[in-house]
């Protein structure tokens, strides 16, 4: 007899799946199983079957259990995880196992709750309605439902009585009713259907050409303009996508909590499609089951964060990615893989299309589109018919003087708002009450004890916080380097700009939103209500307002301080600073009313502004990609980045440079830089270090890379630092 | 803070108190009350008699702070403290008082 032995991929950082004997369990590959691993117990997965093992067949251990009755992972996943490890430099088994919700990372047995459906027996209808008493309204009306359809959920049942339950399991008794078994989260109660708004020409134009050819891999560019009617488009290309049934579509957006709006929209414009959910804020449980939905194609539209991307589509027909500009989309620990990237590759491979859609697409996006990579297609023109761009100003606060941060124009500005009833955003990406804690008797500055970054002044809590590692502490008494009592918060926060309105404009509503503010669960959602419903007059907010809101009555943006950006070593800084400002100004005057963005900057004529003030960002990416080119930057360059932490810099600094002298020993087709030091020396108590590999395609920098981080994995400094290896980085 | 922490710095002032700040707080919740204190006198110099005039910033903080909020422009008064620089960057100096008697 030929034992059977299982090649099961864990989730344990080594870059090799494991043998297992099958225990006489049915296994089925893409199945999960229990194996034994060391003194633990492990999920894992079934990769493959084989005859013979390297490892002597006495030697191998058998599976524990394997949880026959779920659904198996399909090839496609198995590919597309398979190609993501290799090109990321990642193991296979944890790239595997990442891609799965939680609850099937875990042993124990994964317990759905139990939803039904029911419908009415042949002897049910026989019965009729006549046969239930008139007092006994809640079962007539239930009856009443279940005559005109079948398979009626729980949700809609819940919606005609609350005592639904008593009243089904009596009729169940007596044989009327069958129950069905399904898989089906509450349904959503289906809002009015919307309107569909009739499309301009620009977006017509965009929508055709993307149909006239659906059955091949294409990327598409969307680039609209903010406010140009892009989620229609979107909107019209699912339904196309939707009206054959063996379809499903995939869109990525970038934070969900931020975009309640768009979600919003798709249910109310598409209510007749089951529409899942795939984001890190929801419950294990509701997270397994929206997964279930899409993995067994019942979930037509999956609309989920950049985790979202790994997700089992049988039926995929379509690829949407939102704001596919967006740094979220970059997964910034374990596989540092890139949701965008991942997308296209995944089109690629089911022979679909791909839509990307920004106002600002990313630089790499945009040289693709312009080299004629990928098709391009513009909305120029915003989608209410009145809707006009808005008007954007720079105030030069190196001749003016500011009170707290605010210049006498802005401030007008805000008055102006206020007697006419309109709403403003203030727009300063800094939270907390100031920056910097100072003493000006001996220039002291609150440093934060484990990171080389200053604690930020958070005044109500009188805290000192670190906003890259946590830390926390008292505001101190006095100084502790001279003794001075008199210490100053020095910079300007949400908070401090809060307080400084409040005294200026008292008859404002003001709402501040920044992460400390909606912290509490709902908090944000309750605030954009409040927004919505015209409760507030003035908002003060960081990035989490820019993004995608739609708020009808504001007419003023006004920017408080982004000089410090223009000035930064990275050289995606002036690309990502242009995207944020075009987005926060994109939020003024998106109906009928004009709006209005004042800028305050010391240096106003800077090259950014310009192009932001004629909002021509076409203009501004071509002069960027120039400059890209000729500094060989991405991406006219492919990048990798080698980061390592530890305790103790010279282990840090032993490490990455084995790893420089093995690289160059490598190829010599790979520029491999010096160990440096990143931005953030020191954090969380972690010296770090990096080395940067910089190739001319990305094929050479990936076959450094396939030779290399083995090496790495078998070396002896690589023991003492904590390392990770990122592809194609956006951060340094 | 040490080595020369015994140095002497140590003047006792008497004037009228000309304006004076809302009371305000450090970061840390300490109170903190600024004002400034004109004196005029006449002072021997050289063994001549001369007249002197001159506006001192005055620093209150803590209790001292909170107990001296209530006095008006133009109360004579006798503050006791030492001399600092305003900060680092200036060569102005500010009077810190340890005491504050109404006359």
């Amino acid at each position: 007899m030929t034992l059977t032995i299982l090649k099961i991929a864990l989730d344990v950082p080594l870059d090799c799946l494991f043998d297992y004997l099958d225990g006489g369990f049915t296994v089925t590959i893409g199945g999960r199983v229990v194996v034994p691993f060391g003194r633990r117990k492990l999920v894992g997965i079934v990769v493959d079957r084989i005859d013979s093992s390297e490892i002597a067949t006495d030697k191998l251990k058998a599976i524990l259990h394997a949880f026959t009755d779920e659904p198996a992972l399909d090839h496609e996943s198995f590919a597309l995880l398979r190609f993501c490890a290799d090109y990321y430099q990642y193991p296979y088994g944890q790239a595997l196992l990442a891609a799965l919700p939680t609850r099937l990372r875990q042993i124990e047995p994964v317990v759905l709750r139990k939803q039904f459906a029911y419908s009415l027996t042949p002897s049910g209808l026989l019965a009729g309605l006549e046969a239930i008493p008139a007092r006994q309204a809640v079962k007539r009306r239930l009856f009443s439902a279940l005559l005109e359809n079948i398979d009626v959920d729980e949700a809609a049942l819940a919606a005609l009585s609350s005592t639904w339950r008593k009243a089904i399991q009596a009729m169940q008794e007596a044989g009327w009713i069958n129950a069905k078994q399904v898989l089906a989260p509450p349904r959503i109660q289906a809002q009015v259907p919307s309107v569909k708004p009739d499309l301009n020409p620009d977006q017509a134009q965009a929508l055709h050409a993307i149909l006239a050819q659906v059955d091949v891999f294409k990327p598409w560019l969307l680039h609209g303009i903010t406010g140009s009617g892009k989620t229609e488009v979107y909107m019209r290309l699912i339904l196309s996508a939707l009206t054959n049934n063996e379809s499903q579509v995939l869109v990525l957006v970038p934070e969900i909590n931020l975009t309640p709006q768009l979600i919003a929209r798709f249910r109310s414009r598409l209510p007749d499609f089951q529409l899942a959910l795939l984001h890190s804020n929801l419950g294990h449980s509701e997270r397994l089951l929206n997964w279930r939905l899409a993995q067994s194609g019942q979930a037509r539209i999956v609309i989920g964060t950049r985790l979202a991307v790994f997700t089992p589509l049988p039926k995929l027909r379509l690829i949407i990615v939102d704001e596919e500009h967006d740094s979220s989309y970059k997964q910034q620990d374990g596989m540092r893989y890139h949701a965008r990237d991942i997308a296209l590759m995944r089109a690629k491979r089911r022979n679909i299309p791909i839509v990307l859609g920004s106002a600002t697409p990313a630089l790499e996006t945009w040289n693709n589109a312009t080299t004629h990579k990928y098709g391009l297609l513009t909305l120029n023109n915003r989608a209410v018919a009145k809707a006009m761009l808005p008007n954007i100003r720079c105030i030069n606060t190196a001749l003016g003087q500011t009170y707290e941060g605010l210049s006498s124009t802005l401030l007008e500005a805000l008055r102006d708002r206020l007697a006419r009833g309109e709403q403003s955003l203030l727009f300063i990406n800094r939270r907390g009450y100031a920056p910097v804690l100072l003493c000006s008797a001996c220039h002291w500055m609150a440093p934060c004890p484990r990171c080389s970054s200053r604690l930020v002044v958070h005044l109500r809590q009188r805290q000192l916080r670190c906003h890259h590692c946590g830390h926390e502490e008292k505001i101190p008494q006095q100084c502790p380097s001279c003794g001075n009592a008199d210490l100053h918060p020095t910079g300007h926060g949400t908070q401090r700009l809060e307080q400084t309105l409040a005294a200026l404009l008292p008859q404002a509503r003001i709402l501040r939103v920044d992460r400390d503010s909606t912290r509490r669960k709902h908090a944000l959602s309750d605030m954009l209500t409040d927004i919505y419903a015209g409760k507030v007059d003035i908002l003060i907010g960081t990035q989490m307002l820019a993004k995608g809101h739609d708020f009808p009555n504001l007419t003023l943006v006004g920017v408080i301080d982004t000089d410090s950006a223009l000035f930064s070593p990275d050289f995606r800084t002036s690309e990502h600073l242009f995207a944020q400002l075009m987005q926060v100004a994109g939020r003024a005057g998106r109906a009928d009313k004009a709006g209005e963005v004042l800028i305050q900057t010391a240096h106003p004529d800077h090259a950014l502004f310009n192009a932001l003030r004629t909002q021509d960002y076409v203009a501004y990416s071509d002069e960027l990609l120039h400059e890209r080119k000729i500094c060989q930057f991405p991406p006219f360059a492919y990048l990798a980045l080698l980061r390592a932490e530890a305790n103790d810099f010279n282990q840090v600094q032993r490490f990455l440079q084995q790893a420089a002298d093995s690289a160059r020993l490598i190829t010599q087709n790979v520029m491999v830089y010096d160990p440096t030091r990143p931005h953030m020396q020191r954090l969380k108590n972690m010296e770090r270090g990096q080395l940067l590999m910089q190739a001319n395609s990305r094929q050479s920098l990936q076959i450094l890379l396939r030779n290399l981080v083995p090496e790495l994995r078998g070396c002896n400094s690589a023991a003492k630092v904590r390392w990770s290896v990122d592809v194609d980085p956006l951060e340094f | 803070m040490s080595g020369q922490g015994l140095a002497t710095n140590l003047l006792v002032l008497q004037g009228e108190v000309e304006q004076i700040a809302a009371l305000r707080y450090t970061p840390a919740g300490i109170p903190l009350l600024s004002f400034s204190v004109r004196h005029t006198s006449e002072q021997i110099e050289a063994n001549m008699q001369r007249k002197v005039e001159c506006d001192v910033s005055v620093i209150a903080m803590s209790d001292l702070a909170l107990r001296s909020q209530d006095i008006k422009p133009g109360v004579n008064i006798r503050v006791t403290g030492f001399l600092a620089r305003r900060s680092l960057k200036s060569t102005q100096l500010v009077l810190h008082i340890n005491a504050l008697e109404i006359i």
